[in-house]
């Protein structure tokens, strides 16, 4: 992996899906400049591009159309990333497990099921609308 | 999101290509609802171009998968990157598909 300063950064994204690419692809053109490996970064994509959707899609009060907050941070050894929406949260005990027998033919209802699957860490503040996620790169894994 | 359907040995072979995510599903999924609704009998979609995917797009093949099952149709999928693949693994879906490694070994298996 390439050297680097620390990278942080803070982006508000208009609440509409046409937004997310765009977003993601700051975020892994850091990630591919610093050498960090493919396979890392499809997870950190899918991660963050799941966490905004869902700020976007469940995220702002209804008819409302309120900006996302994404905040990164990129070190040698690891991403963290935060997506914020100004929504009234959710209760993540309450997100089905979709894998089980009742769950697994249903369309919906693998995005946080993924981002809890693919990144090390994954925290969300108490009122439910913001969510922290971390990736460690190869070899430094914060799996415990 | 192009997707180029050929006819083999009885089998329309789909070649997927591109990103499957939120942008592009609704496209998958028309494209497949018309080959629902010709009752194809046996498809087989090839993954090898598909080098992302996202729960869109994963929700989609679900939704393909029981159009085709409400008319007794065969569905299948071969090629996945070990990434896409993955995916089908973390969340059980591979249970629900069929998954080949290779379009020879999915057009036999038919």
């Amino acid at each position: 992996m390439a050297d680097a300063e620390d990278i942080k950064k803070k982006i508000e994204i208009p609440s509409e899906i046409k937004y997310i690419k765009k977003m993601s692809r700051e975020i892994l053109g850091h990630l591919e400049r610093l050498g960090i490996e493919e396979s890392i970064r499809f997870d950190i994509r899918l991660a963050v591009e799941e966490a905004v959707k869902n700020s976007i899609e469940h995220g702002p009060p209804q008819g409302q159309s309120l900006p996302v907050k994404v905040f990164y941070a990129i070190q040698r050894d690891k991403i963290e990333i935060s997506v914020e929406d100004r929504g009234e949260g959710f209760d993540m005990k309450k997100v089905p497990d979709p894998r089980t027998k009742d769950n697994i033919m249903r369309g919906d209802g693998r995005g946080v099921f993924l981002i809890h699957k693919l990144m090390d860490k994954v925290a969300y503040n108490k009122k439910g609308n913001k969510v922290t996620m971390t990736k460690f790169f190869k070899g430094l894994s914060g799996r415990v | 999101m192009p997707i180029n359907i050929e006819e083999k040995d009885g089998v329309k072979v789909c070649y997927a290509e591109g990103d499957i995510d939120i942008n592009s599903s609704p496209q998958v999924k028309k494209v497949f609802d018309k080959v629902v609704q010709a009752k194809s009998g046996k498809v087989l979609i090839n993954m090898k171009g598909v080098g992302y995917i996202d729960s869109s797009g994963l929700a989609t093949f679900v939704e393909v998968l029981k159009n085709f099952r409400a008319y007794g149709g065969k569905l299948k999928l071969c090629n996945l990157s070990s990434k896409v693949k993955s995916l089908f693994e973390i969340t059980k879906l591979e249970k629900l598909f069929d998954i080949s490694d290779t379009e020879e070994e999915a057009i036999k298996a038919f």
